[in-house]
């Protein structure tokens, strides 16, 4: 009973520290898609495959939002025309490289300072590997075919490939159509919209506190330590536990402090940086911008990424 | 509904901040944060009920609401309800045996307060810094903390550090030589008077706060310490 009652206090303490960072995130992320990012200023940005998504992560800093609020937003640039680089960047780093993220990963963390490094770098790390990885396909087989026509609607004609042509004139260069001024929702959408995300969200991060406030306090200390204890177990575990616990980047380092005395450094950075690129609810999120190839082959790829990082760390770490 | 679940959390916050439900829960610098959250809160849901009446009653369109949404909401609010009315009450020896007892770097003293106005914690960053038992023993010792069972030793006097919430809760103790006959119930949170003294624990010589009044305090208002 009383470690019933240890438990909850921990699930509030959890819970009510992380709130207000979702709140923060979700009002930034409404904020960016009430002012509606698009125009032509989108294709202008780099197209070079190192600068592009380099660029596209520096977004982040620029329109902060947990994972599931720069979706819509990707989606957005991706059918403004934006270069394919530059917005699976920032579909991929934004959620670690922003403002809020490393503010709550600081709150979480202030006495290792190394992981508020370590946590954006390998972020970016594993941005530029999936943007790489990724480009490798034609966009007809990485973007989704509803995104892919809005897409083709602001991009010039010239660089659509002749078999991907729908309209036009084989051939012709014709001058970009510019493309329509995006509206602005109303603010009673956005509102509606806005408090959506927050609901479901706060759902999300009930069941992450639940789950971590039960291994900490109701789980027998010696498995924690027998499973955080070995390197590789380690960070098998928690990338596991990303996955499966689904929490926003925003709040996700108040989940990880609870898990932090007893397990490896690099299976702690496993889990702050594979979390905001693969989980269970981002796996349906993408649909809206990637084919199921395209997100297996992310899944694939950020999962070997990010074991080879948990375990280089804890080589130099331990 | 959505507007009733977002009110709730807002209550949550505030309420927590201004009943001092806080003070048990997180470190004293994100009560403020947490404070102006609850009131953002309260504010954002009346908008959405301001919205959801001028689109009910307006030619918009409605945005339906999906099967998972709707469970995220009851979720919320049973939740919301739940933490309203059941306050934490945690048993602080359990969280100090769930966490490895570590200081960090910032736990070096900054300045020496004479004896008998070191805190517990101060006693205990004090002896890590400079663990020389001879250089304290027959200080007088004014402490008061909750009583920490340990394994193989006497219970020691404890307090808990929290740099961010209770999840992180760290605990530090000190060894304590309790009178013949008396042994302390484990939680129970104690003033003790009494000295400092030497002696052997498994070959090696430490400080050991000798007790000698012993009173039951009741938990305080501020248990947890920066």
């Amino acid at each position: 009973m009383e470690r019933l009652a240890t438990a909850w206090a921990i699930f509030q303490g959890l819970l009510i520290e992380a709130l207000p960072f979702l709140l923060i995130g979700v009002g930034i992320a409404s904020l960016a898609r009430w002012l509606a990012p698009g125009g032509a200023w989108l294709r202008k940005l780099p197209r070079d495959p190192l600068l592009g998504p380099l660029t596209g992560a520096a977004l982040g800093f620029a329109l902060p939002a947990c994972e599931c609020g720069n979706v819509p937003v990707a989606r957005r640039l991706l059918a403004g025309g934006a270069p394919l680089g530059t917005a699976l960047g920032f579909l991929f780093a934004a959620p670690v490289l922003n403002p809020i993220v490393l503010a709550s990963t600081w709150a979480a963390f202030p006495n290792q300072p190394w992981l508020l490094a370590a946590r954006p770098a390998g972020a970016l790390l594993l941005a530029l590997l999936l943007a790489s990885v990724l480009r490798l396909l034609p966009e007809t087989a990485l973007l989704d075919p509803v995104l892919l026509e809005e897409r083709r609607l602001s991009q010039p004609l010239a660089e659509v490939g002749l078999l991907e042509r729908r309209t036009g004139l084989v051939g012709a260069v014709s001058p970009p159509p510019l493309p329509a001024k995006p509206t602005r929702p109303p603010l009673q959408e956005v509102l509606q919209q806005g408090s959506r995300e927050f609901l479901d969200l706060a759902a999300l991060l009930v069941l992450g506190c639940v789950i971590a406030a039960t291994v900490q306090t109701l789980l027998p200390r010696s498995w924690l330590l027998a499973v955080g204890g070995a390197p590789t177990l380690s960070v098998l575990s928690l990338m596991l536990l990303a996955v499966v616990v689904s929490v926003c980047s925003s709040v996700d380092a108040f989940l990880a402090l609870g898990f932090a005395a007893q397990i490896t450094p690099g299976a702690l950075l496993a889990f702050l940086v594979l979390g905001p690129v693969v989980d269970l609810k981002l796996l349906g999120l993408f649909r809206v911008l990637l084919q199921p190839r395209a997100i297996a082959i992310t899944a694939a790829a950020a999962t070997v990424a990010v074991l080879v990082l948990g375990q280089w760390v804890n080589l130099v770490l331990l | 509904m959505r507007a009733l679940a977002l009110a709730l959390w807002g209550a949550v916050l505030l309420g927590s901040t201004l009943s001092g439900r806080l003070d048990l829960l997180l470190n004293g610098v994100f009560h403020p944060l947490v404070g102006l959250s609850g009131v953002a809160l309260l504010v954002f849901a009346g908008l959405v009920l301001k919205a959801d009446r001028d689109l009910a009653m307006g030619p918009g369109r409605r945005l339906s609401t999906p099967r998972a949404t709707q469970l995220a909401l009851g979720l919320s609010i049973a939740v919301a309800l739940l933490v309203l009315a059941i306050p934490p009450n945690p048993s602080f020896s359990d969280l100090a045996a769930n966490r490895p007892a570590e200081l960090g770097e910032e736990a070096e003293l900054s300045f020496v307060l004479p004896p008998a106005q070191r805190t517990l914690t101060d006693w205990v960053r004090l002896l890590r810094s400079q663990p020389d038992p001879s250089l304290y023993a027959g200080d007088p010792v004014r402490i008061s903390g909750f009583v920490w069972p340990q394994d193989n030793d006497q219970p020691q006097l404890a307090r808990l550090l929290v740099r961010c919430c209770l999840a992180d809760a760290t605990p530090v103790g000190l060894p304590m030589r309790w009178p013949a006959g008396q042994k302390p119930r484990a939680d129970q949170w104690l003033a003790v008077q009494g000295t400092m003294a030497m002696e052997e624990h498994n070959g090696q010589t430490r400080s050991v706060v000798v007790a000698e009044q012993i009173r039951p305090i009741p938990r305080p208002r501020r248990p947890l310490e920066p």
